[in-house]
Parts: C-alpha cells; sequence; structure tokens
C-alpha cells in the first residue's frame, strides 16, 4: 500500500533504503530496563492491578467511557500502556551505548458501525482521559448511552511467556559479557572480518483493555531482540550481513547454542557473499528454504486476508472465501499461540483471546484475519487479530505468527527435482500491494540450482510476484517446518507490531527474478 | 494540554540540571509537543477522526566518559526524576568512550536569523467541517473521472499537524522551532477484468495550508492513477531507458544518501566510502542539501544535535562533495563534522517537463512506483519491484506491474542522461523527473 507518513516526508529521508519496508527484518524500537517492573508472572491477579501504580481506578475508567459513549457510539474501549524498553549497543569492540525509552499513555476508541473515533493522552488524569474520550465520542452524532456501571476482570488469559525471572532482574552487568563474547568469537572466526555491531534489547509492556461492556483483560508483554552485523573484506571488496534472533522471552533465552548459532550465521552469511552471483533476470522456478521464507505468505496472502480490506472490497481475496487457491497439500494459519514467539499473545489489542487460524485448509481459503469490527461486519468471531503498535494507535487486523503446515514432499526431492533455478535461504524485507496482489521479498542469500544440485551462491536479489498466481504455482510442500526465531516487524497504515513467519521447504514453479542478464 | 512554548524551554532545562545535579558531567535535552488532527471518509461516510496531543522528553547524559540516551511520555515529576538516576546508574555499567561528548560550542554557531516560515496561523482557525469539506470533496473528485464504474472504493484523508521542539545542552546550546504540516490523500481501489483490484493514490504535504493542491485536483489525480493502472501486465526482460517520475525518484535518492553518513563510512557500510573528490555520477548530478528554503519540510535552523544549519554541496557536476557528519563520527574519523542528515535538497533542473522528456527517450518505461526491494550499502547492489508504463514512440502506453530493476549505484548514476524542471513540491527531496539509461528490467 502507498501510505502517507508526516514523519517520513517531513524531512529529506535519511532512510537507508530497504529500511522502511512493509516487512523488515530490522531490529524494532524494542527496549527496556529501569523502572522496577514487575517480572513475568503475566496473567491478572486482582483488578487492574498493575495500573494501580498510575492511579487508574475503575471509577477513573467509568467516567472515561461515560464520556466516551456521551454522542451515542456502539461501543467504546480503553487502551492502557506502560512499556519501558532497554538497549544496548556494541560497536568497535565496546559496549558504549544505551537507550531507554518509557511509554506511558491511554487511547480512547469509540466504534459506530464500521466507523472509528480515536485519541489519547498520556496525561493519565481524569480531566485529560475524559477530554480525549470526548474527541473520540465525536464519531457518533446521537443521544448519550450510558457506560458500564460495574467491571469484571477476565481471567482466563492463557500465559505463552511466562518468565522464569523477568527483565527487571537482569542487571547490565549480566548482559555485557554477552554481547563482548558474541563480538570476539565473531573476530576469531573469521580473519576476513573488519567491524563488528551489535544490539541487544529487551522490553517490558502492561497493556489493560478497558470496554463498555465492563470487561476488564490485563497482560504483560516481554520482548527481546538480539541482532549481530559485521562487514567482511577480501582483497579490497567489502561485503556485509549478519543474523538476529527475538521472542516474548527472558534472559535465558540466549543459551549457549543459541549464541553459536548467531556468530556462526552470521560469519557464515556475510563471507559467503564473495562468492555470490547475481541470478538471470526473469521467469524461474525458485526454492524457498525452511524457516524466514515464510515472508511470501506473509506478503503474498497474509495482508491481502486482513478482514479490513476484504471489508472494503478492495483485496484481490475479497471473492475468494471457500474457493480452492492452491494445491490440496497447502495448508496455511495464522497463529497467536506459539509460546516465547515473537508473534506470539495472550490476548490482543482489544481484549481478545487469539488461537490458531486457518487462513487455507487443504488448499481453499477459509477466514479472514478479523479485529472486533470486521468480526461484527462478517457476524462471525474475532480471531484474536486485533493490534496496534501502541495507545497512539487504533487496532488493526494484524498478523501474528503466520506459517504453511508441512507438506507431502521432502527437502531433498524438491531440490532435484529443479534443472535451472534458485535456493533461497535469508531475506531482508517484502513488501506487497493488496488489491492488485503483486508483492516483493529480497533474497540476501541463497544458491543457484543447476541440474539438481545447489551451485553457486547468489546474493541481493527482490523476487516479484502476484499472490494468487504464485500461491497456485506452489506445487511441492516438504515436511520440514521451521518456525523463523528472527525479529521480524509488519508495518502497515504507519504501524509496526511483532511478527512471527514459517514454511516448510517449498517449490514455486515459476515467478519473476529481478537478477541480471550479462 | 497544560504545556505552552515556554514551558518545553523550561522542562528541557529542568531535564539538563536534574542529569547534572544527579551526577551527569554533561547533559541535552529535547522537549517536544506535536497536536494532530486527522480525519479519514470512506465510501460516502466517515470512516475515521482521530485527534491527539503527544508529548516527550529526550535526554542525552554523558556520565564518566559513558554515553546513554533516554527518552519517556511519563513526565510526572517523580517518575522523571527516578527514571535519570536508573538511567545513570546504567550508563555507568557501559565502557568509556574517548568520542562521547556534547558538539564543540563553534559548531553552534553562526545560526541564521532568517524566518524559515514553516508555521502557518491557519492550522489554528481549521475546524471539523472544512477538514471534512476537503475530504469529501476528494472522494467526489476521484469518483467523477470514472465512467466505466470500474472505482470500487476511495478512501481519502486530511490532516494537520503543529510540532514544537525544545532543545538545551550543558555546553550552551538553546533553540527552538515550531512547525506546521498539513497532509491531504486520496486512495483508489479499481477492478480489473481479470479480478485484481489495483489500487493508485495521490497525495500532497504542505508547512501552508494554502500550498496544497485543491482538493478537485488531487482528488481528479488519484482517480484518474487507479484507473491508469488496469490491464497492467508484466514486459518482457530487457535492457531499457527508465524515467522516473518525480513523486518515485526520492526512493532512488535515498538509496544514494544513506551511506553518505558518518556511522556508514566509519562502519565501513559504504560503497562511497574514500569517494569524496571523485564523480559518481553523471553531469547531471547537482544536489545540495539548503537546510534555510522557505516553507521547506525539512526546513530547520540547527540539526538534531544543535549544529547550526548550512547549505551543503553533495554533488556537482556527479562529483561527491560533502558527507553528513555528525559530531561522535567526526570524531571517530577525524573529520569535521557537518550534519547528521539531511534537510532539504535542492536539484539543479533541467530544461524540459516529464512529456518533454518522454517524447525524447522515445523508447523505454516509465517507473512510477516501487514494490519493495533493496540496496545495499556497502556494494551499491540494488534490487527494486517497480510499476509504471512502456514508453513507446515517445508517448506514455500500456502499464507495467509485476516488473523488477537491478544493477549498481556506481553505475546507475553515471546512467542519469536527463534531469526534469519539475521537482515534487510534497517532499524535503524535491525530486524532479529523472532519466535513466540502460537499465535492466526482469518480468516475463
Amino acid at each position: 500500500m502507498t501510505r502517507r507518513d508526516f514523519v517520513g516526508l517531513g524531512t529529506a529521508a535519511m532512510a537507508m533504503a530497504g529500511a522502511g519496508e512493509l516487512l523488515s527484518g530490522c531490529a524494532t524500537t524494542q527496549q527496556a530496563g529501569p523502572g522496577g517492573l514487575g517480572s513475568g508472572s503475566g496473567g491478572p491477579s486482582n483488578s487492574i492491578g498493575y495500573f494501580a501504580r498510575f492511579g487508574v481506578t475503575e471509577n477513573l475508567i467509568r467516567e472515561t467511557l461515560a464520556a466516551a459513549l456521551s454522542r451515542g457510539g456502539d461501543y467504546s474501549d480503553l487502551f492502557f500502556q506502560h512499556r519501558v524498553s532497554t538497549s544496548m549497543a556494541l560497536e568497535d569492540g565496546s559496549v558504549n551505548k544505551a537507550f531507554t525509552t518509557v511509554e506511558l499513555g491511554v487511547g480512547v476508541r469509540v466504534v459506530k458501525g464500521d466507523q472509528t473515533g480515536y485519541a489519547y493522552t498520556e496525561e493519565l488524569t481524569l480531566d485529560a482521559m475524559r477530554s480525549a474520550a470526548r474527541t473520540a465520542a465525536a464519531i457518533a452524532d446521537g443521544p448519550s448511552r450510558p457506560g458500564p456501571q460495574s467491571f469484571h476482570l477476565f481471567k482466563e488469559l492463557p500465559q505463552r511467556y511466562a518468565l522464569k525471572v523477568g527483565w527487571d532482574a537482569v542487571r547490565p552487568e549480566q548482559k555485557l559479557p554477552i554481547l563482548e563474547g558474541l563480538n570476539a568469537a565473531v573476530f576469531k572466526s573469521d580473519p576476513r572480518i573488519v567491524k563488528v555491531s551489535l544490539s541487544f534489547s529487551n522490553e517490558y509492556g502492561a497493556v489493560l483493555v478497558a470496554d463498555s461492556n465492563g470487561r476488564l483483560v490485563e497482560d504483560l508483554q516481554p520482548m527481546t531482540h538480539l541482532g549481530l552485523s559485521c562487514v567482511a573484506e577480501q582483497n579490497g571488496k567489502r561485503e556485509q550481513n549478519g543474523y538476529n534472533v527475538s521472542g516474548r522471552a527472558g534472559f535465558d533465552f540466549y543459551s549457549p547454542d543459541r549464541l553459536d548459532r548467531i556468530v556462526r550465521e552470521a560469519v557464515s552469511r556475510t563471507t559467503i557473499l564473495f562468492e555470490a552471483v547475481q541470478p538471470p533476470a526473469g521467469e524461474l522456478p525458485v526454492v524457498l528454504a525452511a524457516g524466514s521464507s515464510g515472508i511470501l505468505l506473509h506478503e503474498a496472502i497474509g495482508h491481502g486476508m486482513e478482514a479490513d480490506f476484504n471489508r472494503k472490497g478492495t483485496s484481490i481475496y475479497s471473492d475468494k472465501i471457500n474457493k480452492p487457491i492452491a494445491h490440496p497439500f497447502v495448508n496455511i494459519v495464522d497463529d497467536g499461540t506459539n509460546e516465547y514467539a515473537r508473534g506470539a499473545i495472550n490476548v490482543d489489542d482489544e481484549g481478545n483471546v487469539p488461537g490458531k487460524t486457518m487462513l487455507v485448509e487443504n488448499g481453499v481459503l477459509t477466514t479472514y484475519l478479523h479485529d472486533s469490527i470486521s468480526a461484527k461486519h462478517y457476524k462471525v468471531k474475532p480471531t484474536g487479530n486485533g493490534r496496534r503498535e501502541s495507545y497512539r494507535h487504533a487496532p488493526l487486523p494484524r498478523m501474528r505468527s503466520t506459517y504453511m503446515l508441512p507438506g507431502p514432499h521432502k527437502h531433498d526431492e524438491i531440490i532435484a527435482s529443479v534443472k535451472k533455478g534458485i535456493y533461497c535461504s535469508n531475506f531482508t524485507n517484502g513488501q506487497v500491494n493488496i488489491g492488485g496482489g503483486d508483492f516483493t521479498f529480497y533474497v540476501k542469500n541463497g544458491y543457484l540450482i543447476e541440474d539438481g544440485k545447489l551451485t553457486r551462491p547468489i546474493k541481493d536479489v527482490n523476487i516479484i510476484g502476484n499472490g494468487p498466481r504464485v500461491l497456485e504455482k506452489v506445487d511441492m510442500v516438504a515436511d520440514n517446518l521451521v518456525i523463523d526465531e528472527g525479529g521480524w516487524t509488519c508495518g502497515k497504515d504507519g504501524q509496526g507490531v511483532p511478527v512471527s513467519q514459517g514454511l516448510p521447504t517449498v517449490r514455486v514453479s515459476s515467478i519473476t527474478v529481478g537478477g541480471r542478464n550479462s | 494540554m497544560s504545556t505552552n512554548s515556554t514551558n518545553l524551554a523550561e522542562v528541557a532545562r529542568q531535564a539538563v540540571e536534574l542529569a547534572k545535579k544527579q551526577g551527569a558531567s554533561e547533559a541535552a535535552a529535547n522537549a517536544s509537543r506535536a497536536r494532530e488532527v486527522e480525519v479519514q471518509w470512506r465510501d460516502g461516510q466517515l470512516d475515521k477522526i482521530s485527534e491527539a496531543t503527544t508529548r516527550g522528553l529526550s535526554v542525552q547524559l554523558y556520565v564518566d566518559g559513558r554515553y546513554s540516551a533516554v527518552s519517556t511520555s511519563d513526565l510526572r515529576p517523580e517518575a522523571l526524576e527516578r527514571f535519570i538516576s536508573d538511567s545513570i546508574a546504567m550508563t555507568r555499567a557501559l565502557a568509556r568512550d574517548e568520542h562521547r561528548r556534547l558538539p564543540e560550542p563553534e559548531l553552534y554557531a553562526g545560526r541564521t536569523q532568517v524566518d524559515l516560515a514553516i508555521e502557518d496561523p491557519h492550522q489554528a482557525k481549521l475546524g471539523a467541517d472544512e477538514r471534512q469539506r476537503i475530504v469529501r470533496e476528494l472522494e467526489a473528485a476521484a469518483r467523477a473521472v470514472d465512467t466505466k464504474g470500474a472505482i470500487l472504493s476511495v478512501t481519502t484523508a486530511f490532516g494537520d499537524v503543529l510540532r514544537e521542539t525544545y532543545r538545551v545542552s550543558s555546553n550552551g546550546f538553546e533553540g527552538g522551532m515550531r512547525g506546521t504540516q498539513f497532509f491531504a490523500s486520496a486512495d483508489v481501489s479499481a477492478k480489473d477484468s481479470d479480478g485484481r483490484r489495483p489500487e493508485e493514490s495521490d497525495f500532497a504535504v504542505a508547512r501552508f495550508f494554502e500550498n496544497l493542491p485543491d482538493a478537485t485536483t488531487l482528488g481528479r489525480r488519484a482517480g484518474e492513477r487507479a484507473l491508469g493502472r488496469l490491464g497492467a501486465a508484466k514486459g518482457a526482460s530487457a535492457v531499457l531507458t527508465m524515467a522516473v517520475d518525480n513523486r518515485a525518484a526520492g526512493r532512488l535518492v535515498s538509496m544514494l544518501l544513506g551511506p553518505m553518513t558518518g556511522m556508514a563510512l566509519q562502519q565501513k557500510r559504504s560503497f562511497l566510502d574514500g569517494k569524496q573528490g571523485q564523480k559518481v555520477g553523471s553531469e547531471r548530478l547537482v544536489l545540495t542539501d539548503e537546510p534555510h528554503i522557505p516553507r521547506g519540510l525539512g526546513s530547520r535552523l540547527f540539526d538534531g544535535e544543535g549544529i547550526a544549519a548550512k547549505p551543503l554541496p553533495l554533488f556537482e557536476a556527479g562529483v561527491l562533495r560533502s558527507y553528513f557528519i555528525d559530531s561522535y563520527y567526526g570524531r571517530k574519523l577525524k573529520a569535521r563534522p557537518t550534519t547528521g542528515g539531511a534537510s532539504n535538497l535542492s536539484w539543479k533542473l533541467g530544461e524540459k517537463g516529464q512529456a518533454a522528456l518522454l517524447a525524447d527517450l522515445k523508447e523505454g518505461i516509465l517507473v512510477t512506483g516501487f514494490l519493495g526491494g533493496n540496496s545495499n550499502a556497502v556494494t551499491g547492489d540494488f534490487s527494486l519491484g517497480v510499476q509504471g508504463f512502456r514508453v513507446r514512440g515517445g508517448k506514455i502506453a500500456e502499464p507495467i506491474s509485476e516488473m523488477n530493476i537491478s544493477g549498481n549505484q556506481m553505475d546507475l548514476w553515471k546512467r542519469l542522461v536527463a534531469v526534469g524542471n519539475d521537482p515534487f513540491a510534497y517532499s524535503a527531496m524535491r525530486t524532479p523527473t529523472l532519466v535513466f539509461e540502460g537499465v535492466q528490467f526482469a518480468g516475463v
């Protein structure tokens, strides 16, 4: 989607090319740190327990919701959020900078039919909240409706990211050796490495949703991310690449195995680029490696299945529910339940508990991804896909963890089946035009396939295709599903949310490869 | 919101004092506030209204030769005090870095007194009725071009914002800025005969309300753009001349400017490293960073560190003249700081508009939009999705989609053979139409 962005247009963007795509592998703003946040017990224990420290009471909520419904909105919700993020960075061998961000505020939403009024305030006083609520109320134009008189705390939340030790209990001194150790290991592993940079972040977010039905839902949402990027030099040429991991997890996420993998992958993905060539330009068979290739699903189908685009009739999938769109061995899910995954949520940002949503079942398109507005429009239950970046934004239907279930083929069999094509294993970003269906993803590493074998490495090539046409051309799916551990962030309408993705090895019989012809 | 400009300055001064009192040797603080309103309209009815005031404080802390940066929207005094003391404690755990200091005060000197004219008093007078009139007119104009009933949905929007910031540093900098922006857009979705639903949009953003195009013109252009996408198909892979329209060209320019920062150079992540004084583009690449353009979207008196803004030559006849160097990477590189990033770009324009340029190029492709892709900052290799139109006999012909361009920037900019006279007014990059010869397109 082309989308306006005040900030982006405000200055001559120094934006690094590729950093602003709809789905980007770059580290996001997650951080956290001082502030004495509670450890990861997760689920609520008593009514608005966490937010009591900010003076948020049931009475404050009642008064605000009453103001929100003062012009006859159908529904209103308040989204309180307190998020503390800390990140540390290593550059030139030392951990010499850190960032901490604290966000505290409440968003007030009023819904009238399909229409939304939205306002937020960062002052949690009755006056400020009531004023925001009156602003949001202006979407409706009728007699006042009463707000809820009593509230009930929703207690049946699942726990998909319980932490043994909360981030507040981890001292900076404990994190430094990890970064210093990774830096040393990278330099030790290959003499061609000339620069290493690392960023490490952890975040604690607390949210409280209170709505006009009297429902209160609280959640504590941890996140961590570690990204390693290196530059290598060989015969006067330089190449750069990296590896990053992320999850709603605690300090124990950084196991020796995972740390080893970060070093190994970052170095091998970088140094192999010296041997890499550009594939030829034009249509070719493409094999996608298990794992982060799930970017294909995110762009080719996920966004097009978000119900807001379908409600407006603007998605290419608008008239395809219950129709076959792929081979019968293709099954695609969007799942909020993968424990500790970056795309996991106990509750969405409108207070609904997400489960696993089948998007494509045996090749047939089954359901859209709903927030509460679209669920009401389609007269179905919300799927728990109402997500938002923060209290500064109204929720929208968004993906969580999107992946394809295992299929009937074998990885080796798929590679062997291709006479001349490419194998793609590592990606930086992707983007989609929802209605036209055209989408792209950018391949950072891969191989040429010649006569059924992986031969020369390839690099830096954009793949472009059309969602429905490419799904029809997914003609082999292996049994080796991998959900990627990378720190993916999905952008839509100027809002970024953390997501996960995965794929088994898959063959697409033909797609346009943006390579070069000699 | 109770805070006004005077107390933004007060908030910043207090934060610097608090940081110093709690143990920072130096500190700088930015206090900011933005008031934004946006109205969205879809298919004959109001779709969304949003309105908010954001406030924020960010503080750079220098503690015993160590550094951290913090920001918060929780401005309650007791929370702020604890936040800063906790942050200082955390900073003490980091490594010393001799290069982390506030900018040398002489870099603050020479700030121009010119009036940038970036605040439009009309913003305060805009009311809900006027905003809604604009979004309604945008939709009507977009639909008016549709004689075949191809338009499926039209979403229009209008927004305005007033941003204010005030920066104070403990080694003598103080300065504030206030600016407005107005924004209008129309997104149009149409139905193709094969079931695809191509969408296109038009938008404008300006410092002054009167500099937006009227709603009828903008809405009509959005409708025409969307209908122009009907029947788009991919063409054959080929090496062709590429014209990039002024609205889209910023994508190419941002991938050229990204590797020009001090950080990219010092971290060996720039294909432009060591190229200062060398020819990296054709004679037609003439580009200056110009911070003082009246009403400019990127106009400023000082940059994010307080360094006084001055015009900065970037490319002269294709020769790379300057990098964007902030004070930290300037010390690491032993180079004099210029500024950390671009403000407005000023281009040496050509003589012709887009239609005349297309007439000259005869056969090729006009790119009107990019889709995904990336550029490798270290090597300059790029690969980008594109859409646009075939140009045949010097005229715009059938629409193309699902195509890609690839190349290397060290080659691409030397292939810049023409620059239009039509800078895109609604971006700080102010790009004109650009024409490149011999570009690899991938399609069928």
